[in-house]
């Protein structure tokens, strides 16, 4: 009797567990990749009042980071000035009529002088951008 | 069974070590005039704000303040209406954080016309 119920007793797992620890593996560089464009060194001020950040945004949407040494940034890059210009014009060239209006976020450092940060916003007026808003810390955890 | 489950552990030990809540960011949005006009300091309207920022402190309509009475001035005349526009024209030498600190006052008084000037 035994015998006949020999198959069904033990299920093996293995296959399944394979998978499993593949998707986690999946979602663990996934994870990490999308934190990669910003930079983990500026430490931005606190605004306990100020509005929280939607998390549905604008898919064109330039974050431009300024560390507290005045240097600037786009998803890691170190940007010249000239080269940040040019990279805005380009951008909103690109996108036409929709050009203008491309959110900019401006992830400053607290400690940046506001004459490092005026570059940045200099830059953003001259290519025709005016959706600039600044991102501080609402909430630190 | 039991590696498998000595395994799982390990790992969920790990990721719950790792685990870190993030920060809740706020946006504070700002215009900015165009290169061009640099006549607004002539035609200012009076019901205009004006709030500068220096290297060591702030002033408002001229006269220096705290960062405390600014806070409570500001909160008094945006009772009055939070439509006013509020000029904030920061020195080039001052923080950034000087300037998110005005950006947060006006944000938790309900003023959203905010223009910054920077002067040289």
């Amino acid at each position: 009797m035994s015998r006949f119920k020999q198959p069904s007793d033990h299920v093996n797992m293995t296959p399944m567990i394979d998978v499993v620890f593949q998707m986690i593996i999946f979602f663990v560089c996934t994870v990490q990749l999308e934190k990669e464009a910003i930079s983990e060194f500026i430490m931005l001020p606190d605004s306990p009042h100020g509005p929280m950040i939607a998390e549905a945004k604008d898919p064109r949407t330039i974050t431009i980071e300024v560390d507290d040494r005045g240097r600037i940034f786009i998803a890691r890059t170190r940007l010249s000035e000239a080269k940040l210009r040019k990279v805005l014009s380009k951008t909103v060239a690109d996108y036409g009529r929709y050009g203008p209006s491309i959110p900019i976020r401006i992830r400053a450092d607290g400690g940046a002088q506001h004459a490092s940060v005026k570059r940045v916003l200099d830059a953003c007026t001259s290519a025709g951008l005016h959706k600039i808003s600044f991102v501080a810390t609402k909430d630190r955890a | 069974m039991t590696p498998m489950i000595d395994v799982v552990f390990q790992l969920l030990i790990y990721f719950l070590v790792t685990f870190t809540t993030p920060d809740v960011l706020a946006h504070l949005d700002i215009s900015r005039p165009a290169p061009d006009a640099s006549q607004t300091e002539q035609r200012t309207p009076p019901k205009m704000i004006r709030v500068n920022i220096y290297e060591d402190g702030f002033s408002l309509n001229g006269r220096a303040v705290s960062k405390a009475e600014l806070e409570r001035i500001l909160n008094r005349l945006a009772g009055f209406s939070t439509s006013q526009t509020v000029l904030i024209t920061c020195a080039g030498g001052s923080g950034h954080s000087m300037l998110v600190d005005v950006l947060d006052i006006c944000a938790g008084a309900g003023l959203n016309k905010l223009s910054v000037v920077s002067a040289e």
